[in-house]
């Protein structure tokens, strides 16, 4: 019996394999590295990544896919692999001398890390749902882990069960999603769907699977109502894992995400478009309001994240060409800024103790005059001004909504990104007009944490100024 | 209705009420031990279910993963928990009723959908034996899935022991 693979083409999974191969090779060095170097597992990991970069740009430009329709790789995959790969390093590099302070410096870390970046590409670049199922739990089951991965903290054990068990009841709405599309379709591949849905646009069953697949996007993208949870991992898990997950999660989901609705369904006689806008609506402005009232900046920065999910769902209403470039731009600028803020928290803390609440940042500008302008600039950049990375991208987003029709929403986040000024703005406002906090004055900050803060802010600030070649990068669209 | 059919019909009714018992006393049982012996009839039952709709093998898939093997994990973990056996826990908490609303809406609009919903009958039965299709359909329609899978579980034994070592 001769088995045969329909289109078996290992260089359409280049990227995420090789992330698979060194999250193995680290498992094997880990058995034999003493355990004052365990940080060169993590340099071995950013090799990997850098590996997997490159072989990313080498798939550019020639769309393809393999496995029998089950992923591609064209330009709308790439981009998200290239974003998710560099959010993945940015953390790892705020993470080398992070889990050495925290007293958590083992190999694994760095494994789960890589595990997590496997299942974010598989995610981005599938086309098929049950993939896009298995690689949705490939990237949360070891996030799970990571957030309890400081195990000698009841709040990290707390976020970790607590992601853990609402991370579980989302993959199930996910799943009967699928099983329910199944039924309707008889086919799990995304191009497949859309035949189906072409000859026969009316489907009570592919509408309620929609309806639970949206759900399971939901929570893992953490739109309102679905959010409950962001604040508590986000502030329970260790700094250097919140960051990763911060930016990794939402590029990955919402490449999931914008591939099956944008995919799969346009042909759908049931306009969802209106559903989304209502949550992109309710999102950015519980995210946006609950922000307001923090007082620790990881909750800030939660309820922020929120918010940014809800203005990328605008894209997603908006669909068409300029909607998707918009978002993919906006994930990168996202994945930039979010990382400087959460890396300014982690370079300023004094070993395990984080300067959680806002007032903690006292007078931080005439102690560390570096990191707090980059912070400030971060926090700017998260706002929307201009020139910075977090306004091209709001601008691009607001302007595919205008040119198909949804000024409305538009102008709904434009004004709560001006809600949103308030709250960033505040930490700006403590660093430079406070007095010193007593006993933040000791701070020695690691030099690989500023390299990953100064490479942050040159992409926050080069995509600002000259977006120009990263959203032409980002028009390349789906292979359908 | 020809016999088999009949048959079909009580051996799927029987198998339902069976599940749906097995899953009212999981949830609604005080203590845990009695909620894990509902769910292991409930696993049982959608077993029987499998059997009934003649997919063999995956019914007894189900019995020896879910029945054999995850339902006896739950009791030892259950067992092993200080405190945890003798315990008489609430099984419900101030948020059942709208709990209760919620679940009421999901099942009405499943139940709509299910009713309104023209399903196609399987015209072609697979001939043959059905495990070494299963298997070959793995290694190579869905072999992307699988080695998936594979990394999936890895990821998961490494957690496990991350989580678990002292």
């Amino acid at each position: 019996m001769s088995l045969s693979v329909p289109d078996l083409n290992f260089r359409v999974i280049a990227p995420a394999l090789i992330v698979a191969l060194t999250a193995l090779i680290v498992l094997l060095a880990e058995l034999v590295t003493p355990a004052p170097r365990k940080r060169w597992l993590g340099v071995l990991g950013l090799i990997g990544l850098l590996i997997a970069a490159g072989a990313t740009v080498g798939l550019w430009g020639a769309p393809a896919s393999a496995f029998g329709g089950m992923v591609v790789a064209d330009n709308f995959g790439l981009f998200l692999t290239l974003v998710i790969l560099l959010g993945a390093a940015l953390s790892i590099l705020l993470a080398l001398d992070f889990v050495r302070a925290h007293r958590v410096d083992q190999g694994e870390y760095y494994v789960l890390v890589l595990f997590a970046v496997v299942g974010m590409i598989l995610m981005a670049t599938a086309t098929d749902l049950i993939v896009i199922f298995l690689a949705l739990e490939l990237l949360s089951l070891p996030l799970y882990i990571l957030a309890a991965f400081k195990r000698a903290d009841a709040r990290s054990l707390e976020a970790g069960l607590k992601y853990f068990l609402l991370g579980a009841f989302s993959s199930a709405f996910f799943l009967y999603g699928i099983a329910f599309i199944f039924g309707g379709t008889g086919t799990t591949n995304l191009m497949k769907i859309a035949d189906a849905l072409a000859k026969n646009p009316r489907n009570d069953l592919l509408l309620v699977g929609a309806g639970l697949l949206l759900v399971g996007f939901a929570f893992k993208v953490a739109l309102v109502p679905f959010h409950w949870w962001t604040p508590d991992v986000y502030d329970g898990a260790p700094t250097a894992v919140t960051a990763f997950m911060s930016v990794g999660v939402k590029a990955a989901a919402f490449g999931a995400f914008f591939r099956a609705f944008l995919v799969a369904l346009p042909a759908f006689a049931f306009d969802w478009r209106i559903v989304l806008a209502a949550l992109a609506v309710l999102t950015m402005t519980l995210g946006n309001v609950a922000a307001l009232l923090q007082s620790n900046v990881k909750r800030m920065l939660a309820y922020s994240s929120i918010a940014h999910a809800g203005y990328i769902l605008i894209a997603l209403v908006a669909m068409g060409a300029s909607g998707l470039s918009s978002a993919l731009f906006y994930l990168l600028a996202y994945t930039l800024t979010n990382l400087g803020a959460f890396g300014a928290v982690i370079a300023l803390s004094d070993g395990e103790r984080e300067r959680l609440e806002i007032r903690d940042w006292g007078g931080a500008a005439r102690q560390y005059p570096f990191i707090a302008a980059m912070f400030a600039i971060f926090m700017l950049s998260l706002a929307g001004f201009p020139p910075l990375a977090g306004f091209t991208g709001k601008f691009l987003i607001f302007s595919a909504a205008v040119e198909t029709g949804w000024a409305w929403l538009a102008v709904i986040g434009v004004l709560n990104s001006l809600v949103s000024a308030y709250f960033y703005l505040r930490p700006i406002v403590q660093m430079y007009m406070s007095e010193p906090v007593p006993g933040w004055d000791r701070i020695r900050v690691a030099p690989l944490v500023a390299l990953a803060l100064v490479l942050a802010l040159i992409g926050v600030i080069a995509l600002g100024l000259y977006p120009t070649p990263a959203i032409v990068m980002a028009t390349g669209g789906f292979l359908r | 209705m020809s016999t088999p059919l009949v048959l079909t019909y009580v051996g799927f009714f029987v198998m339902a009420a069976i599940t749906l018992g097995g899953a009212l006393m999981a949830v609604s049982a005080r203590n845990l031990i009695r909620a894990a012996l509902g769910l292991i009839i409930a696993l049982i039952g959608i077993a029987g279910i499998y059997f009934v709709l003649e997919a063999e093998f995956v019914a007894v898939v189900q019995i020896l993963v879910y029945v054999g093997a995850i339902s006896i994990l739950i009791l030892f973990a259950v067992m092993l928990t200080r405190g945890l056996m003798k315990r008489d826990l609430p099984a419900q908490n101030a948020q059942w009723i709208a709990a209760a609303f919620i679940s009421l809406a999901m099942f009405a609009a499943l139940l709509y959908v299910a009713l309104s919903t023209n399903w196609r009958a399987v015209e072609t039965q697979v001939a043959g034996d059905l495990i070494p299709k299963l298997g070959t359909e793995l290694m190579t329609t869905y072999l992307l899935p699988f080695e998936a899978v594979s990394l999936l579980l890895l990821a998961a034994l490494v957690g496990a022991i991350v989580i678990a070592r002292e």
